[in-house]
């Protein structure tokens, strides 16, 4: 019965995988045979730090920036609006989460399109209505130190619908019993949220933080549409993602480009993605049961 | 007297009454206020397709005195719009169907059985989770050509029915864990073999779930953009997130057929998650997500 789904995952998953951690072994362009083979001339060259541990480093620190403020955000908007969709009747609380899952359909690169239409400086949107508010607008997209602010604002924007649900399905669970308890005792909502519902739904909130942090570092399509492969204003919102992009297929010159060297920033990332979501899901299992 | 002396300890009804319709109130505006965060910059963009281009940038916020409705017209004719839709929705589709039925098999397995080696397997399903699929561009460019589906969207079938697995089996296999036992070990005294509980038992159980993964990856593949940027070429095997890609790239300065175009691209997952909205949210809400 595993035959048809890990037959296709080994070839198409498991397989380029394993292949992709080859490629970082070789000096190798991308086309052409994989005949020089380097060892791990590639990984010294990413951890230089003449050489490319700038660049990696700096993508880290952006992907690190970007989980923590989007984790901030999925958790507490998530938890505090699925609180409100449990307390209110069945029906309306469908209807919204309807209403808050739409973004998520959206594609990324059309999310991306449409909000830099309606951020567009000058004549956007966004820049009339504050211009009629008397407001200051401030091009958020080309400013480099809001530029990744407004991208993680902008993926919260597209995807809370999801940690919403998750949030919901956990507060569900809860025996009514418990809740009603609370209530009996005296706790008025914010109270029943706070002091009750939020410590019972801790192994929530590590599904939530290593859901965030596995999307925080394979975020690419928003950048790509928003701030381009060279990731502007000055590679403020430059990533792992674009990072790979530039050094796969171009965008660094002749000095840093090729297969083999993007293979080994991808290996790098994944290794330590992994490591991290490894300790999120032990921690998970060891504090997460109430 | 004496009644004065006990109001203090219990609240009158009145103000009870008047504090839940202030808490119902808060409740409901609260989701309001995040309901209109969502709908606002939607029906900005919805309001821009039917201005003209002038009306776009001197006057974005006005509601124009008549409509042009012919914004899409134009947008659908000169993007070639339909071409695209068709391309990734039977993609779309068709690599649903796969990680369904693998998917759903594997997850039956690894959820209901032990046996050597489940645990790893399973580890190596959710492993795929946790790399940036970019990593996986080069090989499978190579696996793509050596089977001759560059340039055609069954590639797309291909990756996304594949890569699809990991998140799918990850959701599947949790809810089959929690699935009642009593009636498998009744089919296996009678003698049934496992594909028979399967199909029989187990996968009627699992619709809520496969309602709530087929909507997943219907949503991934319709919106992927990275591998058809890097696996289609020709205009006519597009898909929409390439296809809009290229439009931008022709009518940047012509918002009155981009932004149409762009909400055009928006509405077919929208309208299927719509209808099946309400299985998908009880498939995901039905057993809590843990890894």
């Amino acid at each position: 019965m595993l035959v048809p789904g890990l037959l296709i995952y080994a070839v198409f998953v498991v397989y380029p995988l394993l292949a992709s951690f080859r490629f970082s072994l070789y000096n190798w362009s991308g086309v052409g045979p994989l005949s020089d083979f380097i060892g791990l001339g590639n990984f010294a060259y990413v951890f230089a730090p003449s050489r490319f541990l700038p660049y990696v480093s700096r993508a880290f620190l952006h992907n690190l920036y970007f989980f923590a403020l989007a984790f901030v955000l999925n958790g507490a908007l998530g938890f505090a609006l699925a609180y409100l969709l449990s307390t209110i009747n069945r029906r309306a609380s469908l209807f919204f989460q309807v209403l808050y899952l739409i973004p998520y359909l959206i594609p990324p690169i059309v999310v991306g399109f449409s909000w830099s239409i309606l951020l567009t400086p000058g004549y956007g949107p966004l820049a009339h209505l504050s211009k009629a508010l008397h407001v200051a607008y401030l091009p958020v997209l080309g400013s480099s130190s809001l530029a990744l602010p407004t991208v993680v604002g902008i993926t919260t924007w597209s995807i809370l619908g999801l940690p919403i649900l998750i949030f919901l399905a956990a507060i569900i669970n809860i025996p009514q019993e418990i809740l009603d308890a609370a209530r009996v005792d005296g706790c008025g909502s914010f109270q029943v949220a706070t002091r009750v519902v939020f410590p019972m739904l801790r192994s929530t909130f590590f599904t939530i933080l290593t859901l965030t942090w596995i999307g925080s570092f394979a975020v690419f399509d928003l950048v790509f549409v928003l701030e381009g492969t060279q990731a502007g204003p000055n590679y403020a919102t430059d990533v792992f993602g674009t990072l790979f992009y530039r050094t796969a297929f171009g965008g660094f010159g002749s000095t840093a480009q090729g297969m083999g060297l993007a293979a080994a920033v991808a290996a790098v990332g994944f290794v330590f993605v992994m490591i991290i979501s490894g300790i999120f899901v032990w921690l998970q299992r060891r504090y997460g049961d109430v | 007297m004496a009644t004065s002396s006990t109001a203090p300890r219990t609240r009158p009804a009145g103000r009870q009454r008047v504090s839940s319709a202030l808490g119902k109130l808060t409740q409901y505006g609260l989701l309001a206020l995040y309901g209109l965060i969502v709908l606002v910059p939607l029906l900005m963009l919805v309001l821009l397709s039917v201005k003209s281009l002038a009306g776009i940038v001197q006057h974005p916020l006005h509601v124009p005195a008549s409509p042009h409705w012919g914004n899409y017209v134009g947008a659908w004719t000169k993007g070639d719009l339909g071409r695209y839709i068709f391309n990734t929705a039977w993609m779309s589709v068709a690599s649903v169907a796969i990680v369904v039925f693998a998917g759903s098999l594997a997850a039956f397995a690894l959820g209901r059985y032990r046996f050597r080696g489940n645990q790893l397997i399973y580890i190596v399903f959710i492993a795929g989770l946790a790399f940036p699929v970019q990593m996986l561009a080069v090989p499978l460019y190579s696996l793509m050509n050596a089977l001759r589906v560059i340039d055609n969207p069954f590639s797309l079938v291909i990756v996304y029915g594949s890569t699809g697995l990991a998140f799918s089996v990850f959701l599947l296999t949790g809810f089959a864990r929690g699935l009642p036992r009593e009636f498998d070990e009744a089919a296996v005294v009678e003698g049934a073999t496992p594909f028979y509980i399967y199909r029989r038992i187990a996968l009627p159980l699992m619709r809520p779930i496969i309602a709530t993964v087929a909507l997943f990856n219907f949503v991934t593949a319709w919106n992927g953009f990275f591998f058809p940027l890097i696996l289609i070429t020709s205009r006519s095997q597009m898909t929409v997130t390439v296809g809009v890609l290229s439009f931008v790239g022709q009518y940047q300065t012509e918002w009155n057929y981009l932004i149409p175009a762009l909400i055009i691209t928006m509405l077919p997952p929208i309208l299927v998650f719509v209808v099946a909205s309400r299985q998908f949210v009880r498939g995901l809400t039905a057993g809590g997500l843990k890894f």
